[in-house]
């Protein structure tokens, strides 16, 4: 599903991954430990396509494409997913509307069939019920509380 | 962020400008100029009655003796006010009685526009004024407003039929010495609309005027009078497009809001007029003034304004909180790219006891442009308990644009509660790949940003024209980065 051969990255002049080797199988589940500084987060953010990092060697395959050809929109809707440590803030944009369109546009670029707005609604409380999350988590939007008479 | 990065955005901000085709109508056209006896030649075609001759020639030998403001934050080269030509009317053999007797050129220019003239557009419950470079074409829905009293037609007709309520309002709120464009538009205002709402009447839809200007060479000054009587509600849009031109054109409006009692004005603009090109060649000169007049005791004027057109935006949508307890609102989007100019804002002039006022102003600065929120919040004497809430925040697309705010306060009343906050914040690397690892592509991702980013000011607009705006923004942007 995913082989890394040699990868070598730098980031501002500095080598970070050295010549990485691994190669992960559908339905595998692989934990990377390290210490700090060891080029964990490098690996992801340079598989997520993030631009700063240099790759100076090596390949990656990701469902028999070359990994590096796709830009990083294109390996999200691929299916490449990289969990946020601080994740960002988008402020005036909600949880749902952020959730609504990332699903529709790896839809659209899997030629699937748009979800609408309700039944998108419908499917993700639902989702939420089952991992217990509280429901106004969907509207809140990274936005300072705005004053009201 | 990466130059790769940047050059997408830079394309995103730099779509084409869609309206700017030009329709092929013969034209009523006066030559080039001004003088009193264009003033009178105007007034004469409108079939105005003397005291309407009166006013403009009082507001022309006015305007004569004003110079030019230098204060705004803008540069250009000074207009030449001898090279405008006054008024420029498509050229229609008799009066219309109805739609279908309105050129077809300029209904299909209309139609180009995505402007529903055709009163069979029921389901849009939009009833449209539209004004077509000097002249108003065509009032949709007339009928039906008129059986709840509301008067909704061109300011020409108001002159004409409604003259006891035009000679009592027109002016009172925006006087002719007011500044030089108002003097200039009390002389030469050539169309626009006026809307009367009767006492206790909610007016059952939105009031829509369309602005056009189509020919070359022409100013476009229009007029328009909204009166709220006691306990009514009117909510009333305007749109504005132009040609694409090489030479500037000047637009100076005029907008007298009055509230009376409990009454409440909602107030709406998608600026859109030609920005100009990419190296700043063309485009309108938008110098208007607009204001409102919150006359009663608990009344409301409330404006929002997204402005992304115009090659220079000048204006600041202002309210008077004249009677007790009374409110002013204004909510504003200002986006500028390439070499746009805007100097933009709103005075909330706090005179009645327990007024007060909210000012959101949200500046998108993209390109080599340059975005000024310009804003006076006064709080009179007597404004007991008088409050004010601004916020001002700007965001920068790019590291050659500029963004530029000036708030002033002046507070004579002790007992006033005045708050201003100010961000300035550009989008952010991260953002951009974090919607990008999402699934978004960079140009989506930068809409949805600047989206979040004037939420506040497109909740207020009504629902038809929220969509409208978002999809203007995107292409306003086309082009732009940080």
């Amino acid at each position: 599903m995913i082989e890394i051969k040699n990868l070598k990255v730098a980031i501002d002049g500095k080598e970070i991954l050295k010549g990485v080797n691994l190669t992960v199988k559908p339905g595998e589940v692989h934990a990377i430990m390290g210490p700090n500084g060891s080029g964990k987060s490098t690996l992801a953010q340079v598989l997520a396509g993030k631009e700063e990092y240099e790759v100076l060697e090596g390949s990656v395959t990701f469902n028999g494409k070359d990994l590096f050809e796709l830009k990083a929109e294109d390996r999200a809707r691929e299916g490449m997913f990289l969990a946020f440590q601080y994740p960002i803030e988008i402020p005036g944009v909600s949880n749902v509307n952020l959730l609504k369109t990332a699903v529709n546009e790896i839809k659209k670029y899997r030629g699937e069939e748009q979800i609408h707005a309700l039944d998108f609604l419908k499917m993700i409380k639902e989702k939420m019920k089952l991992v217990e999350m509280p429901q106004d988590l969907l509207n809140r939007s990274g936005e300072r509380r705005f004053f009201r008479w | 962020m990466s130059n790769t990065e940047i050059n997408e955005i830079e394309q995103l901000a730099n779509q084409e400008y869609k309206y700017g085709f030009v329709t092929d109508i013969d034209a009523d056209t006066f030559p080039p100029g001004l003088n009193e006896d264009v003033v009178r030649a105007l007034s004469a075609k409108k079939e105005e009655p003397e005291w309407m001759l009166e006013l403009r020639l009082k507001a022309y030998r006015q305007w004569l003796k004003m110079v030019e403001p230098q204060w705004p934050n803008v540069n250009y080269p000074p207009v030449d006010f001898q090279a405008i030509s006054y008024y420029s009317a498509p050229k229609q053999k008799k009066k219309l009685n109805s739609l279908d007797e309105v050129d077809p050129e300029i209904l299909s220019a209309f139609a180009k526009l995505g402007i529903p003239l055709a009163e069979q557009k029921i389901l849009a419950n939009v009833a449209v004024d539209a004004v077509f470079d000097s002249v108003s074409v065509a009032t949709t829905y007339k009928a039906k407003l008129n059986e709840m009293g509301i008067i909704f037609c061109s300011m020409s007709e108001a002159i004409r039929e409604h003259g006891d309520l035009v000679k009592k309002y027109l002016g009172s709120v925006v006087p002719a010495a007011d500044n030089y464009y108002s003097a200039l538009n009390a002389a030469v205002f050539s169309d626009g609309s006026f809307v009367y709402i009767p006492k206790g009447v909610r007016c059952p839809m939105e009031l829509s005027t369309y602005f056009r200007i189509n020919a070359a060479n022409t100013g476009q000054f229009e007029r328009t009078l909204i009166i709220a009587d006691d306990y009514s509600y009117v909510s009333y849009l305007e749109g504005c497009t132009a040609p694409m031109r090489d030479e500037n054109q000047l637009h100076a409006a005029v907008v007298e809001l009055i509230a009376m009692d409990n009454a409440q004005i909602k107030y709406s603009t998608i600026q859109n007029w030609y920005a100009g090109d990419k190296n700043g060649k063309g485009g309108i000169y938008n110098f208007v003034t607009k204001r409102g007049n919150c006359k009663g005791v608990n009344s409301k004027i409330s404006w929002t304004q997204v402005e992304t057109g115009s090659a220079i935006t000048w204006k600041y949508p202002s309210c008077l909180l004249t009677g007790d307890n009374s409110i002013g609102e204004f909510y504003s989007v200002a986006v500028t790219n390439n070499h746009q100019q805007a100097d933009t804002g709103t005075k909330m002039i706090h005179i009645g006891k327990n007024t007060k006022s909210t000012i959101v102003s949200k500046g998108i600065s993209a390109g080599f442009s340059n975005n000024t929120y310009r804003g006076l919040v006064r709080i009179g004497k007597k404004a007991t308990n008088a409050r004010n809430y601004s916020q001002c925040d700007s965001l920068l697309i790019g590291d050659k644009c500029g963004a530029h705010t000036f708030p002033y306060l002046e507070v004579s009343n002790p007992g006033a509660i005045v708050e201003h906050e100010a961000t300035t914040s550009k989008i952010g690397a991260d953002q951009i790949f974090y919607l990008n690892q999402r699934g978004l592509a960079t140009e989506d991702a930068v809409s949805m940003i600047v989206n979040g980013y004037c939420k506040e000011v497109f909740k207020e607009l009504p629902m038809e024209f929220a969509v409208e705006a978002t999809k203007l923004l995107s292409i306003s942007l086309e082009g732009s980065v940080g």
